[in-house]
């Protein structure tokens, strides 16, 4: 158990969700083990142990979105509501506590608040969160979080009322490296060409996976990846890493003559509708998180809809690519995205991510991904320039 | 209160009294309906014999019956297994609790014997015994179809009238409460079958919130694979999981002797779907709707069903292994019971019986006639008056389902801290194990299994209380329902609260066996779990358990639970709990 720890403490400080002097992971066994920051361990041992769970990840995101965002919220508001769909559908809100309501030894609240929710968020502390089976589950969680804060944050800078200097100053480091360090186009030594074969297909969705996380196109265990050969199909397995995909790629033959596949992707119903519909060779999805952001961006001013992230029927776009909204899995994703996706060979969904495809390999998806992020990163700076005009 | 309608029917089948009783709320809210409330009525009467006339027979529905909450129209039956001696609950589906809740009861509470075979009629001004001598010793579909225009239909079947040890209570519309006899402890009663019928509507307290909750739910079972993917368990029933069972290598066969059998994809989901063209049908007011019957409406089988009668036993005939599950559903007969036992005598034999003898077989376990005297009375009994106890694939004398353990460590385990025996559903691992809900895990490590299968058991005894389908779970988890049922009650629930509520329902019916003489060393595998490997190949080993690194982890388990070294309790824990 002390190595899954260390595993994901790496996974935190690698994906940049956390400060490496700020984060701490407890997790039960017959006897409880303790990890990282010091100072926060009491608090942490004092959390976990009044939990029926075997987990938690108790850490400080690395940029203050955290303290960002409760400068811009109400003081009375008890609870974020994620912007993105997928921490939306699976852990619904977000409890907030302040500074006043707990202590390490009294920890009460926070008991209360774990107790219904698998993170909050902590002023002063940052994000705790909860795994009943595995360490492994305390740092999805961790991570849904932080994705949830992020994008919230970040589209609520392009919202009024405009931020201000002191606030903008707090992720100065966010906007030196938007400007300064577009993604890396890092395609070219993906393998090329017509993928023939299971072990080369394999091969070359464990690379693209890897090369995804690496490019921080994904977080945690989110995404998906598929390859369709000859009459089969292969697809990254549900709660899969994409880093990690080694023992993890489900083979679907196209007729259904086995069901071993049930543990596939839950986007295994749109991919093969997308490929189905655009003839396409391979699928890469991500959550790249400027692209969620704008998706997020709507002029209509006189729109009726509600819950725009699964009502919505309308095609926008971001500069040429169309943004179109669906639920998860049997949910929508799969009507909605594959009559659009073979436009420019790729698609965003509505406070989700990014679907692109490409004829032969992972190449021109990976590129067509990389290439909208940066084109998002470059559009959220303008407009946040825009109504920030002192930045 | 709303939720729950705060009302017992008390009904003594040696006098013929039948008459209310008013269920405090504090017990409800403490422990919630179903397999709690069960437990805790059985308090004054678990170390009564399985077949003696005081020993209740209850069933109660939970606080989320009769709403709209996905997979909530089920009840569980709990009294003492006479397969196992345990104390025991199963659940189960159907419109039956949906109906006795509309008749305007948490619960039956059914004592006594009857001295001739007698009909319950259950509505909401009461009950009444009605004479069914007509009707013993006719099949269950019989059995149903007159007794159709009293509402929903519970009943025995010949298996249970001959007390098979593994005789189920069927209900009407073909779902099962299976496993443990209690069928068998029904006929005991000379109780053929009860009937419910009622319009009572249940209230709930919050109906914005519960229409949330609602939603999130429905929204995650559309995210979930197995639920509703292409590949899930909606589209093709629980038999979607045969083929991956099979590239597992852990698909029990020829008595657990091996772990692969090579015709399996004769009775595969997509093979069933070929065959058949199944309809689809479910639960109550059920989404999932994983239940898959043929065009006539005969229920075609779910996995352990199919994999028992067909690998279990070497048998690849898909016709012959429909054939065995609708016997065993008109005798009232648990399949996996059925099946295992058979595959027990045929190792003993040296021979498993070819397909076309296996209707002849049931037929006569379910009469106890000829061999079906010693089948009757499952694999452990049947093995050990054969002299060769060890070739019996039971813990705690309940027979194992289609999971070998030697393919998913957490199952090994849970299979043996199981309070009702050799059962899969109690922790069900296999959700982390094989389908990766809500996260996977090693199959092949012990490490952290003892305290995720104690977590895990907990929150089923509060699935099994609210009464939920443990299929939701692939899906949603009790953050969702506890959202329901607060919407619903008005009294405030969370996850954890609802784990603790779990945690003393699973304590209770610990501490009720460890009075009725289970300890340690009832909590362990076959031996040839520890001795002989499974089916290696594909690149997957399967060696046998290490039993030291079983006991580490079985002893981790109990000092989790706060147990002694011999998994027993130090003082009465009864003496602390409402």
């Amino acid at each position: 158990m002390i190595r899954q720890i260390e595993r994901y403490a790496a996974k935190l400080h690698a994906d940049g969700s956390a400060r490496p002097d700020r984060t701490t992971l407890l997790a039960r066994d017959d006897r409880l083990l303790c990890w990282g920051a010091e100072e926060l361990l009491p608090l942490g041992k004092a959390v976990i142990e009044r939990l029926n769970v075997i987990s938690l990840v108790v850490a400080e995101p690395q940029l203050p979105f955290l303290e960002l965002l409760l400068r811009r919220t109400d003081p009375a508001t008890a609870e974020l509501i994620p912007l993105d769909t997928e921490t939306r559908t699976f852990l619904h809100d977000i409890p907030l506590v302040r500074k006043g309501e707990f202590s390490a030894s009294d920890p009460q609240r926070l008991v209360e608040l774990l107790g219904q929710r698998k993170g909050v968020l902590v002023e002063g502390v940052g994000i705790m969160a909860t795994g009943s089976v595995t360490v492994e589950q305390a740092y999805i969680n961790y991570s849904s979080v932080y994705h949830a804060i992020f994008v919230k944050t970040l589209y609520d800078l392009l919202k009024a009322p405009s931020p201000t200097r002191e606030e903008l100053a707090l992720l100065r480091p966010l906007w030196e490296q938007l400007r300064l360090q577009p993604i890396e186009a890092l395609t070219d030594d993906l393998q090329r060409g017509g993928l023939a074969g299971k072990a080369q297909v394999l091969s070359a969705m464990q690379q693209v996976g890897e090369r995804t996380v690496a490019l921080k196109l994904v977080d945690s265990f989110f995404g998906n990846i598929s390859c369709r050969c000859g009459d089969q199909l292969y697809i990254s397995q549900t709660g899969a890493s994409l880093e990690s995909l080694a023992g993890c790629i489900d083979q679907v033959p196209n007729d259904n003559s086995s069901t071993a596949g049930i543990t596939a992707s839950s986007e295994l119903i749109a991919h093969r509708a997308i490929f189905r519909q655009t003839g396409a060779a391979t699928i890469l999805h991500g959550h790249p998180k400027f692209s969620v952001i704008l998706s997020l961006l709507c002029e209509e001013t006189a729109c009726r809809i509600a819950d725009c992230w699964k009502n919505c029927a309308k095609i926008r776009y971001l500069k040429d690519v169309p943004v179109v909204a669906g639920e998860i899995g049997a949910g929508g994703i799969a009507k909605n995205v594959p009559p659009v996706i073979g436009q420019e060979g790729v698609a965003v969904v509505y406070g989700h991510g990014v679907f692109a495809i490409g004829e032969e390999d992972f190449h021109q998806p990976l590129l067509a991904m990389v290439n909208l992020e940066n084109w998002c990163r470059e559009e959220y700076l303008r407009r946040l320039q825009s109504c920030c005009p002192q930045m | 209160m709303t939720g729950w309608h705060g009302r017992l029917l008390n009904v003594d089948l040696t006098s013929g009294r039948i008459w209310p009783e008013a269920l405090p709320a504090e017990l409800l809210q403490t422990y919630l309906g179903g397999r709690g409330l069960g437990v805790r009525l059985l308090r004054d009467y678990y170390q009564l014999d399985p077949f003696a006339a005081e020993l209740p027979l209850i069933f109660a529905a939970g606080p989320l019956c009769g709403t709209a909450a996905p997979t909530a129209a089920r009840l569980s039956v709990v009294s003492r297994s006479p397969l196992t001696g345990t104390i025991y609950d199963c659940s189960a589906g159907g419109r039956f609790a949906w109906r006795l809740k509309a008749a305007g009861y948490d619960a039956l509470k059914i004592v006594g014997r009857s001295s001739s075979p007698v009909v319950l009629r259950v509505r909401p001004d009461g009950g009444k015994l009605l004479p069914a001598e007509k009707l013993w010793g006719e099949p269950i579909g019989t059995t149903v179809k007159a007794l159709a225009d009293h509402g929903s239909v519970a009943a025995i079947g010949p298996a249970g009238e001959n007390r098979v040890l593994y005789a189920n209570i069927m209900m009407g519309e073909g779902n099962s409460v299976g496993r443990g006899g209690l069928g068998a402890v029904m006929g005991g009663k000379n109780l053929k079958a009860l009937t419910v019928s009622g319009e009572q509507k249940v209230a709930i307290v919050d109906r914005q919130r519960f229409d949330e909750a609602r939603q999130d739910i429905i929204r995650l079972f559309k995210a979930s694979p197995v639920i509703f993917g292409d590949l899930g368990i909606a589209e093709y029933g629980t038999p979607a999981l045969v083929d991956l069972m099979a590239q597992r290598r852990m698909a029990p066969t020829e008595n657990f002797r091996k772990t692969i059998f090579s015709a399996a994809d004769h009775y595969s989901g997509p093979a069933i779907r070929k065959a058949y063209q199944p309809k689809n049908h479910g639960c109550y007011g059920c989404p999932i709707q994983c239940k898959k019957s043929m065009q006539d409406g005969t229920p075609l089988p779910e996995y352990e069903t199919v994999n028992h009668f067909g690998a279990l036993n070497g048998i690849d005939d898909l016709r012959s292994i429909v054939n065995s599950n609708n016997l065993c559903n008109q005798l009232g007969m648990d399949t996996i019971s059925a099946a295992a036992s058979i595959s027990a005598w045929g190792e003993v034999n040296g021979r498993f019986p070819r397909a076309e003898e296996i209707g002849a077989l049931l037929q006569a376990i379910a009469r106890r006639e000829g061999e079906g005297e010693l089948l009757a009375q499952g694999a452990a009994r049947l093995t050990r008056q054969l002299g060769r106890p060890e070739l019996s694939m039971s813990v705690k004398g309940l027979e194992l389902p289609a999971y070998d353990p030697r393919g998913a460590y957490g199952m090994a385990l849970a299979y043996c801290t199981s309070n009702r025996g050799g059962c899969h559903l109690r922790a069900y691992p296999i959700s982390h194990e094989i389908l990766r809900k809500p996260v996977p895990t090693d199959r092949f490590d012990f490490a952290g299994k003892a305290r995720m299968i104690k977590i895990a058991e907990d929150c089923n005894a509060t699935i099994d209380s609210l009464v939920a389908c443990k299929f939701s779970f692939f899906g949603a988890s009790l953050e969702e329902y506890a959202e329901l049922l607060a919407a619903t009650t008005g009294v405030e629930y969370s996850p954890q609260s609802l784990k603790e509520i779990g945690e003393r329902i699973y304590l209770t019916e610990r501490y009720y066996n460890q009075q009725l003489g289970f300890s340690a060393e009832h909590d362990m595998l076959p031996e040839r779990f520890f001795s002989e490997p499974g089916s290696s190949g594909d690149g997957i080993e399967v060696p046998p358990i290490e039993r030291a690194r079983f006991v580490e982890e079985r002893e981790k388990y109990y000092r989790i639970r706060g147990l002694n070294e011999r998994g027993e309790f130090n003082e009465n824990y009864l003496e602390r709990q409402p």
